[in-house]
């Protein structure tokens, strides 16, 4: 089943939880198993928490959307995440490492293991920053 | 996220509930840091969790620091099955106490 959903959410801690509601409707449509569904909507989430935490460190209170986009075609499901925040140099991107016991730095790595492929694509005009997370099921 | 915490001798049980995401984790460790630091051999309940990230994880992280520096422990029991899948993705399972 093709598909190809999205939505824009208020760049806040506190859509996190609509961010996973509407991850779960698509997923729910995609009649995916419910360890794959928690896994990808883990992914989906720890990437929009990075634009809430990362993104947008140090904006209080912004008026600012991120939009989350979730597409299935031919069994390639393909995420993608817009926001206007500073721009993200992938380069610095790292998860911390894993024998390092400490809080946080996990989510990237998270992302990295549920997904195929994370990019930073620099396509948008519209947009700042455009993450594309792909995986074939 | 929801809370509750029973007291029994210097156990103190916390149970959480909901999904424990980044909006929640400052509640979170306002509710189970004190304990730790007070001495308390703190119990973490997650059976009524049903989504936990990074975030949450780094609370259970900072929750097992504090306790080894306050010469106590956190146990984190009856984990949900999706709960146990990140901790395990996170490769945590040999160093919270879990039970």
């Amino acid at each position: 089943m093709d598909i190809s959903e999205s939505k824009d959410f208020l760049v806040h801690s506190g859509s996190l939880k609509e961010v996973r509601t509407f991850s779960r409707d698509v997923f729910d449509k995609l009649n995916l198993n419910k360890d794959l569904k928690d896994e990808l909507v883990l992914a989906i989430a720890e990437a929009a928490q990075n634009i809430v935490k990362h993104a947008y460190k140090g904006v209080e209170d912004t008026k600012d959307h991120m939009q989350i986009k979730i597409s299935m075609k031919d069994n390639q499901l393909e995420i993608g995440f817009y926001d206007k925040g500073k721009p993200v140099v992938s380069e610095n991107i790292q998860h911390r490492k894993l024998d390092d016991i400490k809080p946080g730095g996990l989510g990237t790595y998270f992302i990295k293991q549920i997904m195929d492929d994370a990019v930073f694509k620099k396509d948008q005009q519209q947009w700042v920053n455009h993450l594309v997370l792909t995986k074939r099921l | 996220m929801s809370y509750k915490i029973s007291e029994e001798g210097n156990v103190s049980t916390v149970f959480l509930n909901g999904e424990i995401d980044m909006d929640v984790t400052e509640k979170a460790k306002e509710v189970i840091l004190p304990l730790v630091e007070a001495g308390k051999e703190v119990h973490l309940n997650l059976k009524d969790v049903s989504y936990m990230d990074s975030s949450g994880i780094s609370v259970l992280i900072e929750s097992h620091q504090k306790a080894l520096e306050s010469n106590t422990k956190v146990v984190v029991k009856e984990v949900s099955k999706s709960v146990l899948k990140v901790i395990m993705m996170a490769k945590l399972e040999q160093i919270l106490n879990l039970e």
